[in-house]
């Protein structure tokens, strides 16, 4: 296993709406052995509200900096949205000379030379942990129908993200490990769920979300696996409200990529926060043998 | 509706491709790849990326600007992807709504739907705690997009009383989530918005 140690960047619905991928990725990397410094002092990517491209830079900037003065050289995130904004700022180092000079102007904090990856966390436990690194650590196995679920940034845009664009498997590979079965669910991995217009056109949005959760169902999913606090805010926390707007039941229970990787690594669903999730787990947790 | 060529302004491409993330704007020829497997399109079929790059590219300043689509796009950059022309539709997109808020603020134009007034209530969360708010943002966002304090906390609730409550139940509506949890240097951030702007 190539990695030891990770500056770990948690972003802001770690505190609050998904508390439960935190504990999980903190869990599951302590399962493993590998040691996660939290980002010091970190502030928030931008996420997709901020538009000014040079000003997330600036915040990435700084967050990047704090690792880069701690000597660590990955930076892992759970959040896709987090991962665009920390790889597109690492891309703008690469690219543009003078952003460099630009950002120690701001303020001395912000003076980062682009020596930090910037890593998913499903890119980290797949490619830098490795498929038989996993293999060989699983102690249990979740023979259920899962919807592997991407959205958008794990592979786009393509120079930026780690798996295909179109048809991304990463997380797949994963939940066959745990002894999951995959549905046929290509045509919905990296269909956007519409999070980002969850506060300003939430009918869009909504219907973007159900589409999703209708097309695991027809296909006999158990549950939808993500890696993304925004999707999951969209599947998991508003299933209710879509189910309400809508009229119809769904009870899809959606799980972060960590928390189902942990139930494999024999970790205790309570430190994988499944008693958080609003949509229940139990049935997912009673079938890991 | 006809385009009133006496009233097109040709210098607005190039106002946008001067934009950080309008770069590419000039590149477009038009193929229509980026509506063909736009997800806003499929649901929504007033929404029509290359329209509005044309629009843009004829010089229709007014109407892009005051146009709801502009502020539809989800930046699942399933476009940026397939465009064989490089545009970066989503990032163009940013830059012409970056343009509308200024026009917005010096009086010229009026903005379409509440998008506008979130990213702003975001934003502020950020420059005054260096992380996001939840409660903050809400209470600033419903009160601005609803047009005053009591209007705007009776639209919050009816939204986000329920929420709320499945979130309290989970455990999850904690002392974090009541309260702004402020980084320790917050200057360095306020630093940043001095400094670029929103
Ligand atoms: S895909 Fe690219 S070139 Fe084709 S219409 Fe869209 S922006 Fe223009
Ligand atoms: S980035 Fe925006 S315009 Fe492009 S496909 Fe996605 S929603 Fe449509």
């Amino acid at each position: 296993m190539a990695v030891s140690k990770l500056a770990y960047y948690p972003g802001c619905p770690s505190e609050t709406h998904a508390i439960e991928q935190d504990m999980s990725t903190k869990a599951v990397f302590e399962k493993l052995g590998i040691e996660l410094v939290e980002v010091e002092d970190w502030n928030c990517c931008g996420a997709a509200e901020a538009e000014n491209p040079e000003m997330v830079y600036a915040l990435n900037a700084r967050n990047l900096a704090i690792a880069e003065r701690d000597n660590l050289d990955m930076m892992v995130t759970s959040c896709s949205v987090c991962f665009y904004n920390l790889a597109r700022t690492n891309e703008a180092y690469e690219k543009d000379a003078g952003l460099k000079d630009r950002m120690k102007a701001i303020d001395p904090a912000l003076e980062y030379n682009g020596s930090v990856k910037a890593k998913h966390v499903v890119d980290v436990i797949v490619n830098e942990v490795g498929l038989d690194e996993i293999k060989k650590r699983i102690e249990k196995k979740i023979p259920v129908k899962v919807a592997p679920y991407y959205g958008c940034y794990m592979g786009r845009p393509s120079r930026l993200g780690f798996d295909d664009p179109d048809n991304p498997e990463t997380m797949d590979k994963i939940i066959e490990l745990l002894g999951g079965e995959v549905i046929p669910y290509s045509q919905m991995k990296a269909k956007c769920c519409g999070g980002p217009l969850m506060m300003t056109r939430s009918d869009l949005a909504f219907k973007m979300s159900k589409n999703l959760i209708d097309a695991a169902k027809a296909r006999g999913a158990d549950c939808i696996v993500t890696a993304c606090p925004l999707c999951h805010m969209m599947l998991d926390a508003k299933q209710p409200d879509i189910e309400e707007t809508f009229k119809v039941k769904l009870e899809m229970p959606v799980l972060y990529f960590t928390q189902i990787l942990g139930l494999g690594l024999g970790i205790d669903p309570k430190k994988l926060g499944l008693n958080k999730n609003i949509v229940s787990t139990k049935a997912i947790e009673e079938k890991v043998i | 509706m006809a385009i009133k060529t006496w009233e097109l302004d040709s210098n607005f491409k190039n106002e946008i491709a001067a934009m950080p993330g309008g770069e590419g704007i000039m590149k477009c020829f038009q193929c229509s790849t980026c509506t063909v497997g736009c997800p806003i399109t499929e649901l929504e079929p007033s929404y029509n990326p290359r329209k509005i790059i044309q629009m843009s590219l004829l010089g229709m300043k007014k109407e892009v600007l005051e146009s709801e689509e502009i502020w539809l796009c989800a930046v699942c950059q399933t476009c940026s992807e397939r465009c064989p022309q490089d545009v970066r539709i989503s990032d163009l997109m940013g830059a012409i709504r970056r343009i509308a808020e200024k026009e917005a603020e010096e009086g010229k134009i009026e903005l379409k739907g509440v998008r506008a007034i979130f990213e702003k209530a975001f934003m502020h969360q950020l420059e005054k705690f260096g992380r996001m708010y939840e409660i903050g943002l809400s209470m600033e966002y419903y009160k601005k997009a609803h047009g005053g304090f009591f209007a705007g906390m009776m639209a919050m609730q009816k939204d986000y009383q329920k929420l709320g409550m499945r979130f309290f139940k989970k455990g999850k509506m904690g002392p974090k989530s009541m309260f702004p949890d402020k980084i320790k240097r917050t200057g360095e951030v306020k630093k940043i918005f001095e400094k670029v702007g929103e």
